[in-house]
């Protein structure tokens, strides 16, 4: 098992990264390019919530139909969590994290810039031409920050580190089910791509053992995010196991390589060839076409919709991805949770009863 | 549906039964006398003619398959192009207000939620999914569409929902996607994004139609568009008058046609009779509220369900909501549409949707109406179901108290589930608010 202490924690990520002169972005969910960042002399390091931070400061600024993850990274920001940082980068995923950087722009104004990049919600043409554009802005912006305008030599070393570390996510991946790892272990090395160094992410990645997976029912975990980690444990004693997942921290953010070109075009590229994605816009049925196959692969019998609460672009899959799958026989059990609170005990109950009927 | 049916329903029976209606509800309407103290004079007389107008838009909605494409679109899109090319369209959003106003959307949200849709999820998109699975409607019956136009200038919900009628109908969604404007001007590549997406559309909506896109008949249509926003715009701006000939509920209602029938002479001509029906009132003297002692600014959509009620329990206490951010939406991009550049004027009229732009963009506007409107006090609907309008109120209305010292209120409620509304509660809050006015 990995030990808490086997990674450094985010805090200690960043004073390294100050330490070899690199300026740090803080970064909000979850589609974004590392390339820009780092060939202009940042480190992003993710931030989710984090859990388990109280809602109270960041309540002071949004309605409490506010999903967790923008309420606690408020409460976070307020608190002194990303003091240090040089900028926050907000994404535009959805209505929430859209008002979370409205908020931080308008009204909060940071001492971290803020910065925002919109992805556009289709996969065509001018989606992929007004993405490169919206890249070149923000890459502006973040010479205007570094003052580092990279050269050829500097995106080609910055796409050579961050392709790798792409590659390594791929591949523990590819190795899940030979793999000797438990499933929090797994995905504690999953995650550390949040903020990890892309290097020290490739040989931590390359580290995990092969050997016996462990033994359960095989599931395919959906969502945002699977906080607490302690849902892993709690699965295990199901008796269930992870056999793929369609996660936003996960496997949503497997990029394809592309190899040459514009930089921009090419970082336009893998962000819009990412798997279908509700928040991409990606029609239902072309995601469940995705899952459906994910399950067919890593032989998953049933499918965890595992929502942080007042999500809407998970929420308005789950029934028609429910009758989907339910044409190929595989149920879905959907479970919404807060990020700060422990798992309760219904959503325990409900997961256990779940595992049982696929046994 | 047949020829004959469009033809005699319609055409002839419907036309003809509606213009009676209208007729005797503007005899109503003549004959009603005000009453004595505080409180709601007579409606608009428009009132009866609107009416007609939007239940012929939902009359010919019933006999419309096959007669002509069908467009279902989302209410900030630019659907100049498909009215140019001959396609009926349906707004679900405007049809779920319907329902809201008309005490439908409760049942339509629980059929939604039986089939297994959250119910934090927005409750026009329930409302109006609830309808699709049951076929329960006001309007008699909603023509199924043969294409589906989604435009993100309002929301990100709007293409999860549409995401879900496209599978349900199976038919072409097509997509404009707006970027959000957390500056104050959209740059040369946002403009030229929603342009290039525009032109896109063109061909697939030709295809579903059947017929090519006429450009004189395009720029007649972005041509009344223009006038029946700018129409609606100098409707609202009577507001400024002391005391104010309508109220923002009246505007909430009157917005239909702007909506749904833009483009069309017969919302011209409509809003050129309430004009001067405003006017007449001005001349006169005459408030929409008979003693109206305070002047209010609501920011955010309408609770549906509680339009007449909260009309008149504000009325009765001397307030009269004059103006609206949300009414003022579609009346305040007019000056942008452009008919000797439609495409990238309707890309920038896209861009500049209220809720496409910044939390503190929406604080200037209401500072300015503040201003412009004599406004006493502020009501900022804190609506469950619209998060972009929502989140970033907290902030505004600290921001209009603190700095205008304008007493400003977070009302708690949802455009159109009642069970998240607790009247008492409101109705507290409310009064607590106007003594604060009062001050």
């Amino acid at each position: 098992m990995l030990g808490t202490t086997a990674l450094p924690s985010r805090r200690e990520v960043i004073a390294e990264a100050r330490a070899r002169g690199q300026r740090v972005a803080a970064v909000l969910p979850y589609h974004y390019p590392r390339v820009l960042l780092r060939a202009h002399g940042f480190h992003p390091v993710e931030v989710w919530g984090p859990p388990r931070i109280p809602r109270d400061l960041g309540s002071r600024h949004f309605p409490a139909y506010t999903c967790d993850i923008v309420v606690r990274a408020t409460s976070f920001l307020l608190q002194g969590g990303l003091d240090g940082v040089d900028a926050i980068l907000v994404p535009h995923t959805c209505d929430a994290l859209q008002g979370m950087g409205s908020v931080l722009g308008d009204f909060l104004r940071p001492d971290p810039a803020v910065l925002t990049l919109y992805l556009p919600r289709g996969q065509r043409p001018e989606d992929r031409a007004f993405l490169a554009d919206e890249l070149r802005r923000l890459g502006g912006a973040l010479a205007g920050l570094s003052g580092v305008e990279p050269d050829a030599a500097a995106w080609e070393s910055a796409f050579t580190a961050e392709s790798s570390a792409d590659a390594a996510l791929a591949s523990l991946y590819q190795r899940r089910s030979r793999l000797a790892v438990s499933d929090r272990d797994f995905y504690t090395v999953v995650r550390a791509r949040e903020y990890l160094p892309a290097e020290e992410f490739v040989a931590l990645a390359g580290s995990l053992p092969e050997g016996d997976s462990p033994a359960g029912v095989p599931l395919l975990l959906s969502g945002i995010v699977a906080e607490p980690l302690e849902l892993f444990d709690h699965l295990a004693a199901a008796g269930a196991r992870v056999a793929a997942d369609d996660l936003a921290c996960g496997s949503r953010r497997l990029y394809p390589q592309v190899a040459a070109g514009d930089p921009h075009e090419r970082l336009a590229d893998r962000l819009l060839g990412a798997p279908p994605d509700p928040t991409r816009g990606s029609p239902i049925a072309e995601r469940a076409a995705h899952l459906r196959r994910r399950m067919e692969e890593s032989g998953a019998r049933g499918l965890v919709v595992y929502d942080v609460k007042f999500c809407e672009p998970e929420l308005f899959d789950v029934p028609l991805l429910r009758a989907h799958l339910a044409g190929a026989g595989y149920p879905l059990l959907h479970v919404e949770v807060e990020l700060g609170e422990d798992l309760g005990q219904q959503a325990l109950t409900r997961l256990e009863a779940f595992v049982e009927t696929l046994r | 549906m047949s020829r004959l049916d469009h033809l005699l329903r319609f055409r002839l029976a419907g036309r003809a039964g509606l213009a009676l209606q209208r007729r005797r509800a503007e005899r109503r309407i003549d004959r009603a006398r005000p009453g004595a103290g505080p409180g709601l004079n007579p409606p608009l007389r428009s009132v009866a003619r609107m009416r007609e107008l939007m239940s012929l838009h939902y009359l010919e909605g019933r006999y419309v398959s096959g007669i002509r494409p069908v467009a279902w679109v989302t209410s900030g899109a630019p659907s100049e192009i498909l009215k140019a090319l001959g396609f009926f369209v349906v707004y679900p959003e405007n049809h779920a207000a319907l329902c809201g106003a008309r005490r439908r959307a409760q049942r339509l949200c629980e059929a939604a939620e039986d089939a297994g849709y959250s119910r934090d999820i927005c409750s026009y998109a329930r409302t109006d999914i609830g309808s699709v699975l049951t076929g329960d409607t006001p309007v008699g019956r909603l023509p199924p569409p043969d294409l589906l136009l989604c435009c993100t200038n309002i929301c990100q919900t709007v293409l999860y929902w549409y995401r879900v009628l496209a599978d349900h109908f199976g038919c072409p969604l097509v997509l404009v996607d707006t970027p959000f404007q957390y500056r104050e001007s959209p740059l040369p590549h946002e403009v030229a994004y929603v342009r290039r997406q525009l032109e896109e559309m063109v061909p697939i909506a030709e295809r579903v139609a059947r017929r090519s896109l006429d450009e004189k008949r395009f720029l007649e249509v972005v041509t009344l568009s223009k006038q029946a926003s700018g129409l609606w715009l100098e409707v609202l701006e009577r507001a400024r008058h002391r005391p104010s000939p309508l109220t923002a509920f009246d505007a909430f209602i009157h917005l239909g046609p702007v909506v749904d029938l833009r483009g069309d002479p017969r919302t011209v001509a409509y809003y050129r009779q309430m004009l001067a029906e405003l006017d007449g009132r001005i001349a006169a003297g005459k408030g929409a509220v008979r003693e109206e002692r305070y002047r209010v600014l609501w920011d955010n959509l309408p609770i549906w369900y509680r339009v007449g009620p909260l009309s008149k329990f504000l009325a009765e206490r001397g307030v009269n909501i004059v103006a609206s951010t949300y009414t003022h939406a579609w009346g305040e991009v007019a000056p942008l549409m452009d008919p000797r550049d439609p495409l990238t004027s309707m890309a920038r009229v896209c861009l500049y949707a209220i809720l496409n732009r910044s939390a503190g963009q929406k604080l200037e506007a209401m500072r300015r109406m503040v201003g412009e409107f004599s406004i006493d006090g502020v009501i900022l609907h804190s609506d469950r179901s619209c998060k972009p309008y929502s989140l970033g109120q907290i902030d505004q209305r600290r921001t209009l108290a603190e700095e205008l010292g304008v007493p400003a209120l977070l009302l708690d409620a949802d455009h159109n589930d009642p069970r998240v509304f607790a009247e008492e509660q409101a109705n507290t809050r409310l009064e607590a608010f106007v003594e604060m006015m009062g001050r």
